[in-house]
């Protein structure tokens, strides 16, 4: 590594409507040196990075690319500069070899026509060689695993000669062994002179292959330090800071009978990768418990096993005492499960269909909604125009199409409807994903009130605030299991800690 | 959004959809077809042990264009001799079988299956470039009328079939600008193209030939080849020109589509177009070129309806009636690759051509032929047997970024 | 928490913004609400119109004369008796023509609800005609009302399993219904042409003739306004109107129709919502076939009585199952649309053929015409982006100064 710059980019700010995603945000990478970009979800880390790669443009700031200032208006001119960015998703194609896919686009000819298949195969062949890659050229991508797959979106940029690579979150979708083979690999970059920019919240693997980490938190850069005397400790504090939270105003808890109870719950994602591995918990009347993680540990998987939308590998759920074994939606909805979804435009609302026929998607088969088949629309439309009024569902009324609502209230209605049903159990996933702050509260409020009524409440959120400020009981979730249980006081540190693996204690 | 690709969750086991299992399938069902026609079943017709010939040999194609060449390929063997060995059982019981089991019967096979290879081809190009093509009836349609209307006023079927070729690449040009640009349901807009061509061929046949052609045009010539011997001669001795065309066609496309760069790009467009685009690859040229090539090709098929030596230099109102649907068909059971589509269009005119046969002494067995087809490919969309795939993003509107 | 496994590969772009077909209709729908149709009707006459003039016809004279063809001039109550008897005449035909439509017309806008197209219409009416023909010829000695009811009942249940066909094997292994459709309809096709064919089993009774017998009158429908033996409009009219009211009430009216509507617009909200997504996928196949499977038997047992093996191939292109998805595109899949949508096409096919006694333009081209505005139509409605467009400039010439562009929206 040399201290000379390969990239800076001063005062970079990006704004969206309503969030301020960088905020004169100051980033620099030196030549040949891994570079890691460390914050929480949402703290602007993919948006900066976005930026460099001709994605968005700046409001404000500038990028120097080896001393020069440069506009990148698309993808294809950061290419040209040089720089190589992994997404998180492949850009791969799948029925398509590892050499096809890599040259696509620049692909070397024999005879003036026809494609050089051994040419692109032999210089796949050779780079895997170089860069140590262990990738076979002629194999089909689909056929290879997740890492290797990496590895050629990897080729793909050193292909076209990149010597600055962008890496988003790179490790999301690796085994921890297809990790560290992919440290190994990142090392080897480093050394042939390439530069590096490892997007990444998890502590653990910034301290092990990062040369310098800086910190963003809420659309800022909090600080740029060499790994030596980083710790997760100081890491893990710049990158959660020392915010006021949102408290809200609760009673103490008043629990009651079990009504939500799952044992030794084990479920697979779409591609049959396990990712819920022996859960066990219980919710109880009159409590809120929240389950903290960082994305994609196994939370959708498990509310997609609660909630019917997805049958379990094996294992029980019991909803009021009730046994549910592959149960269909309508069965769970009939043991009372309610449930307000993580993505509330796919799942919880027909976008097309009024208030009114929203506010009915669960009940719409059953009197008074209809009877004998025959749907009664008036009184739809008046029990949405109760709900609206009590729920303070803003900006249209019971014939508006629900995707006319803003997204605040969007989540409303749902929560109206949901809790409408009077249900024993309540799930709420990321209840105020992309909300605003009035919208934030009102629900934040609905939810301990409901609380109090005596339903059981299981909140699964990204947001450390939203599950400090509601949950009487914080479950963390890592890798598809409970990996903590705490009630009472504990440390949002402590939590942190254990979202990422880190087991030890910190005092609170 | 209409796609082919777009599927359902798949509660099928795997087992029955490997391509493995219908190979063996199709192998049993060859050697069923000989079996039906010796005793102690005797089929008299040749109508039993032929039709389900064919379906072996379907299943036969349809088994090696899905990873299993060897086995595939071995069933439309099993499936041939049974048909053969069906017909020799047969030969003693009835006298017609000479009439209808002759060399003319691997002429017409081919003769028939022509128009099909053109369409199939033309097909796959827009498809495998991620562009619904469902109005290749209508771009067919309108190289027959434009062939004959150019043949007619050029004096050359040279001149009939360049204006043809150009007809149908208009009117691919009009779709593609609402498939590609406008992003409109492709299969809307490929039913419009089917509205269209026969409205305006319609119009112009009756305003320019009020509505009958004297036939007395320039048509595409025969191929003469000598010295075959007496069979070949009088199965491939005397083909058309348009149809050796369709062979070579076969050839140029697997080596374009799958040995060039460009190929590489169609189907990386087809597939994965975000893909392609993030790798500078402009996919909306791609598949304008695509679309606009599918025109121009599936209406040689036209162009042969018309000016080859079925129509001889007549046209008559839709006169394609189904045709590119079923170079549709061929497409998809040939799963989107050139070999699979010219094995499914030669069986497809293989089924017209014994329909057209047995028409004579059998007219309800002519008509079985002629549903063959569609049974076929009903059957293997289903996906019982084996996987359909269709390119990724076939029928998925691309929005650029 | 978007699971990054999940998309391991991206999926290739979903097109736009929105998800399937019915919530892009519906989309366009609430932007563009009966603009669009009417939009496309006048951008579709007018371009019909240039391909007349260009040919050396007179545009007007000639679509007035189609107009008068179609009967709908007897509307405004023409002057002499014989005008009137003609027109009555030409207006009965139209609306003999646009039951069919009707018929077809709801198959394809029931089948888009549920967010799938069904482009196999004509195989269901096919399916209607044959089975309509069987009983209506097989059963002669039934009283009528019974006899009647047997063979549209008969015939309704076949197009449903017809159409049910692509329905299942759609929830099953996911086949796309629109290859599937296609298929049944020629099968559906050569099937009637062999049934009704030489030495089928519906041929009639003269050999050599393809034709079928006549339908037992037993088995005919009453005739309501016109003459029966001279093709009046008969009961099967207000059949379609009925169904059209049925269509109506189960859409908007029924937790069948809820469910069809949830899963056309977004299939993972209706089963997250509790609805079986499959079920419906069949059940909306099968009514929508049901449809055009009763539209067949009207025809049948209202005026054709019995049908040939030619007339099932001469309908085979541009038959009354494809003209279905014009009329039901064009009316946005709702009721009255449909009917209005019915009642444009089935004027402009008999106004253009039978109907038409005109020195300006010859039958056999402007039936032709008509086809070449069925295709525009289509071809309008299905980018409805560019009609939008087109009314939105011309909204954009006449306020000026023009508006400020819409800001860029930030790129996902």
């Amino acid at each position: 590594m040399s201290d000379e710059l390969v990239l800076e980019m001063r005062g970079i700010r990006k704004e969206f409507p309503g969030v301020v995603a960088n905020d004169d945000v100051t980033f620099d990478v030196r030549r040949g040196e891994v570079h890691a970009l460390l914050g929480e979800n949402g703290a602007g880390k993919s948006t900066l990075m976005n930026i460099l790669y001709g994605l968005y443009r700046p409001d404000a700031g500038e990028i120097l690319l080896n001393g020069k200032r440069v506009v990148f208006s698309s993808a294809s001119d950061a290419i040209d500069a040089g720089i190589g960015m992994v997404h998180q998703h492949f850009m791969l194609i799948p029925v398509m070899t590892v050499a096809e896919n890599v040259v696509l686009g620049t692909e070397p000819v024999k005879d003036g026509v026809l494609l050089d298949e051994a040419a692109a195969e032999k210089r796949v062949a050779d780079m895997a060689k170089t860069f140590n890659f262990a990738v076979e050229p002629g194999a089909l991508v689909e056929d290879i695993g997740v890492g290797q797959q990496q590895r050629v979106e990897i080729m793909k940029a050193l292909y076209r000669n990149a010597d600055l690579l962008i890496l988003d979150e790179p490790t999301a979708v690796l085994t921890p062994q297809e990790a560290s083979d992919l440290f190994e690999i990142l090392r080897t970059l480093r050394r042939e002179g390439i530069s590096i920019v490892f997007i990444s919240h998890k502590l653990k693997e910034v301290l092990e292959i990062a040369d310098r980490i800086t910190v963003l938190r809420r659309g800022k850069t909090i600080e740029t330090v060499p790994r030596e005397g980083a710790t997760e400790e100081t890491l893990a504090r710049a990158m959660v800071g020392r915010e006021v939270l949102l408290r809200v105003e609760k009673k103490p808890a008043e629990v009651g009978d079990v009504l939500l109870e799952v044992e030794d719950l084990w479920a697979s994602d779409d591609r049959g990768v396990q990712k819920v591995r022996g859960m066990s918990f219980q919710v109880r009347a009159g409590e809120i418990v929240g389950i903290a993680g960082v994305d994609g540990n196994g939370q959708t998987e498990l509310i997609d096993a609660l909630t019917g939308l997805r049958h379990a590998d094996r294992g029980v759920v019991r909803v009021g005492g009730r046994e549910l074994h592959h149960a269909s939606p309508r069965h769970v909805l009939d043991a009372g499960l309610g449930h307000i979804p993580e993505d509330r435009q796919r799942f919880g609302l027909v976008l097309e269909f009024s208030l009114a026929e929203n506010v009915a998607l669960h009940d719409y088969s059953t009197p008074p909604d209809s009877k004998w088949g025959w749907l009664f629309p008036k009184r739809l439309v008046e029990r949405a125009r109760g709900l609206i009024q009590e729920f303070d569902v803003r900006g249209g009324g019971p014939l508006t199409p629900a995707g006319a609502l803003s997204g605040g209230n969007q989540q409303k209605l749902v929560a109206a409807r949901e809790i409408s049903r009077d249900p024993k159990a309540l799930i709420a996933a990321q209840p105020t994903r992309g909300l605003d702050v009035g919208a934030i509260e009102y629900l934040h409020r609905r939810l301990v009130s409901e609380r109090d009524e005596g339903r059981a409440i299981l909140l699964v959120s990204l947001e450390l605030d939203e599950i400090f400020s509601l949950s009487d009981r914080i479950l963390v979730i890592y890798e598809g299991q409970i990996v903590g249980e705490h009630t009472g006081d504990v440390s949002e540190e402590q939590i942190g800690f254990e979202m990422v693996g880190v087991q030890k204690k910190v005092p609170a | 959004m209409t796609t082919w690709g777009g599927r359902l969750e798949n509660p099928v086991s795997e087992r029955l959809r490997d391509p493995a299992t219908t190979g063996y399938v199709a192998l049993a069902l060859g050697a069923f077809a000989a079996f039906l026609a010796i005793p102690p079943i005797e089929a008299r017709s040749p109508t039993w042990p032929v039709a389900v010939g064919i379906v072996a040999i379907a299943l036969g194609i349809w088994t090696a264009t899905r990873g299993r060449r060897r086995l595939g390929w071995g069933a439309v063997v099993a499936g041939l001799l049974g048909i053969g060995l069906g017909v020799l059982a047969t030969h003693s019981g009835t006298g017609n079988l000479e009439t209808v089991f002759d060399a003319t019967l691997i002429d017409q096979t081919f003769g028939l299956a022509t128009p099909l290879v053109f369409g199939a081809i033309a097909g796959m190009f827009a498809e495998r470039s991620g562009v619904i093509n469902i109005g290749l009836e209508g771009m067919m349609l309108m190289g027959a009328f434009f062939g004959v209307y150019g043949a007619d006023k050029g004096g050359t079927w040279v001149v009939g079939l360049l204006i043809g070729m150009a007809s149908g690449g208009l009117l691919a040009l009009v779709y593609a600008f609402f498939a590609i640009h406008l992003r409109a349901d492709q299969i809307v807009g490929g039913t419009a193209v089917n509205f269209l061509a026969v409205g305006i061929t319609g119009y112009f046949f009756q305003l320019v030939y009020n509505g009958q052609v004297s036939g007395n045009v320039s048509t595409v010539p025969n191929l003469h080849i000598a010295g075959l011997g007496h069979f070949l001669e009088g199965s491939i001795g005397n083909l058309s020109l348009l149809t050796w065309a369709s062979f070579a066609l076969v050839i140029l496309a697997y080596v374009v589509l799958f040995k060039t760069p460009i190929g590489l790009r169609i189907r990386a467009c087809g597939e994965h177009p975000r893909a392609a685009d993030t790798v500078g690859i402009n996919v909306y040229a791609i598949r304008y070129g695509c679309v606009v090539l599918s025109g121009l090709l599936v209406a040689i098929g036209g162009v042969y309806l018309s000016l080859g030596p079925q129509g001889n230099g007549t046209f008559i109102f839709d006169m394609t009636s189904g045709k590119g649907f079923i170079a549709l068909a061929a497409m998809i059971f040939g799963n989107w690759r050139p070999a699979g589509a010219f094995g499914a269009a030669v069986l497809f005119g293989f089924s017209s051509a014994l329909a057209l046969k047995l028409q004579v002494y059998n007219p309800q067995a002519s008509t079985l032929f002629q549903i063959l087809p569609y049974a076929l490919t009903l059957v293997a969309v289903a996906g019982v047997i084996g996987r359909t795939v269709a390119p990724a993003a076939d029928g998925k509107p691309y929005a650029k970024q | 928490m978007s699971d990054p496994e999940k998309n391991l590969i991206q999926p290739p772009e979903q097109a736009a913004s929105t998800g399937t077909l019915a919530a892009r209709l519906s989309l366009s729908q609430r932007a563009g609400g009966v603009v669009v149709p009417v939009l496309t009707v006048v951008l579709a006459f007018l371009i019909g119109g240039l391909v007349v003039l260009a040919t050396g016809h007179n545009p007007l004279l000639a679509y007035r004369d189609i107009f008068n063809g179609a009967g709908l001039n007897w509307i405004f109550h023409p002057t002499t008796d014989t005008q009137g008897s003609v027109a009555a005449y030409n207006l009965t035909q139209t609306l003999l023509q646009s039951t069919t439509l009707i018929f077809t017309g709801l198959a394809v806008a029931f089948a888009f609800r549920c967010g799938m197209f069904n482009i196999g219409g004509e195989g269901q009416y096919i399916v209607g005609l044959v089975v309509a023909n069987w009983i209506g010829v097989s059963f002669a000695g039934m009283s009528t009302l019974p006899h009647v009811l047997l063979a549209i009942v008969g015939a309704t249940l076949a197009g449903a399993a017809w159409a049910g066909i692509a329905g299942v094997l759609k929830a099953t292994t996911g086949a796309h219904e629109v290859i599937s459709t296609i298929m049944l309809n020629w099968i559906a096709i050569y099937t009637a042409v062999w049934l009704f064919g030489d030495g089928g089993p519906l041929q009639g009774s003269q050999p050599t003739v393809p034709v079928s017998k006549d339908v037992a009158s037993s088995a005919q429908l009453p005739v309501i306004w016109g003459t029966k033996g001279f093709q009046g409009l008969d009961i099967g009219f207000l059949l379609a109107i009925g169904a059209l009211v049925v269509f109506w009430a189960v859409i908007n009216r029924t937790t069948l129709g809820y469910e069809v509507r949830a899963v056309g617009f977004n299939p993972d909200a209706a089963a997250y919502g509790g609805i079986n997504v499959k079920k419906n996928l069949i059940r909306a196949m099968a009514i929508s076939g049901a449809f055009a499977g009763m539209g067949g038997a009207v025809d049948m047992l209202g005026y054709l009585y019995h049908y040939g093996s030619l007339d099932v191939q001469n309908s085979a292109a541009g038959g009354v199952g494809f003209i279905g998805i014009a009329v039901a595109l064009l009316g946005r899949n709702t009721a009255v649309g449909v009917f209005l949508g019915s009642v444009l096409f089935g004027g402009l096919i008999y106004g253009t053929t039978q109907g038409l006694s005109s020195n300006v333009i010859q039958p056999e081209l402007a039936s032709n015409v008509t086809l070449i505005i069925q295709g525009l139509v289509v071809l309008f409605i299905g980018a409805d982006i560019l009609i939008l467009y087109v009314w939105n400039s011309r909204k954009r010439l006449r306020r000026q100064p023009p508006t400020p562009p819409a800001p860029a929206k930030a790129a996902a």
